[in-house]
């Protein structure tokens, strides 16, 4: 019996903070976005260290904001240095071995929603009277989070009708005079 | 794949939690049932307005964790009462949504929620609570904020 040695699965195991094996290096070529041990690791002239897969993905997250993660100075493709360490294999440059891009995506703006029942003019000579009369509309679609389908547009003649034929004349003149002030300022 | 990557993450910020949690908070672990999801429990700090009150705060990961910010909310029946905390626990916190940066982490937003507490120096809601909590989606992160100066 040995009792001092070999006790796997006790209390006082190790004080480790990351005890999964592989954290002997107490987190000093630790990626800082996946926390594990660097892969095709590159750093950034700030001195950060990261997988460049973890790094391609933050870029590509936020394409109008290449900042380092850990301290925000600019970072990109070309503001980092790959690590070669002793005997890896493959001295390829991590950044050429790219992980699949993803697609460029045009998302769906928030509340596009076609058509405002009402203003509807029937002729084409009032394009711009839509983009400002849609805003009132817009702006209290987002203030009350509908953001699903609207309703249609009432039945002809009925009262509330007449309130929509009402309103989109007012925009329609908000449009006019808008016009003329744009015109003649 | 990805879901692994995720999920891997999040078991070395519990662990981390667990072993070596920094002054003032602590780790639930009755909310390590559901994966993607935990509880945070943190302490006001020492000579702030909210020194001996505790907070539990609950941290939600989605797929696209650590590059999409976690969802982090105030929960339970103690809910600061902070210019930038609305009532039903949602948090007016600018790393939360557009300055969250993959290298943060669940500890870092403790702490940082910890250090918006202590700079507190008058215990009161938002202004506009009433309103937000009637109008608000149930997830903090399809609010669109502005976010409130940083002196409080
Ligand atoms: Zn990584
Ligand atoms: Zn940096």
């Amino acid at each position: 019996m040995e009792p001092s040695t070999d006790q796997p699965g006790t209390s006082h195991s190790t004080t480790n903070p990351i005890s999964d094996g592989s954290g002997e290096n107490n987190g000093q070529f630790e990626c800082n976005i996946c926390l594990d041990t660097a892969k095709d690791a590159v750093i950034s002239y700030c001195g950060h260290l990261f997988c460049w897969p973890c790094l391609h993905q933050w870029l590509e997250t936020k394409p109008n904001r290449q900042e380092c993660p850990v301290c925000k100075a600019g970072i990109g493709k070309d503001k980092v240095v790959p690590l070669y360490g002793r005997g890896s294999t493959n001295n390829q440059d991590p950044r050429e071995k790219l992980p699949p891009r993803p697609q460029a995506q045009r998302p769906e703006a928030e509340n596009r929603n076609p058509g405002f029942p009402g203003l509807n003019f029937g002729d084409g000579s009032f394009q711009m009277s839509f983009g400002i009369g849609a805003f009132p509309f817009g702006f209290f679609g987002t203030l009350f989070n509908i953001n699903d389908g609207r309703p249609r547009p009432p039945p002809f003649g009925g009262a509330q009708y007449q309130d929509e034929q009402m309103l989109s004349r007012v925009f329609l003149w908000v449009a006019v005079i808008l016009m003329f002030w744009l015109f003649f300022l | 794949m990805a879901g692994c990557f995720v999920q891997k993450r999040i078991q070395k910020e519990i662990l981390t939690l667990k072993n070596s949690p920094p002054p003032g908070m602590k780790l639930c672990d009755d909310s390590l049932s559901s994966p993607g999801q935990f509880m945070v429990e943190v302490k006001g700090a020492e000579g702030t307005l909210f020194a001996g009150e505790e907070f539990k705060l609950l941290f939600k990961f989605g797929q696209s964790y650590p590059f999409d910010s976690p969802q982090v909310t105030f929960v339970g029946n103690q809910i600061p009462v902070h210019p930038h905390v609305y009532s039903n626990g949602h948090i007016c916190l600018s790393i939360l949504t557009e300055d969250w940066s993959p290298a943060l982490s669940a500890e870092s937003v403790c702490l940082s929620i910890i250090s918006m507490l202590s700079s507190c120096s008058e215990k009161k809601r938002p202004p506009d609570n009433a309103f937000y909590i009637r109008t608000c989606s149930k997830n903090p992160k399809n609010t669109k904020w502005w976010f409130h100066d940083d002196k409080v």
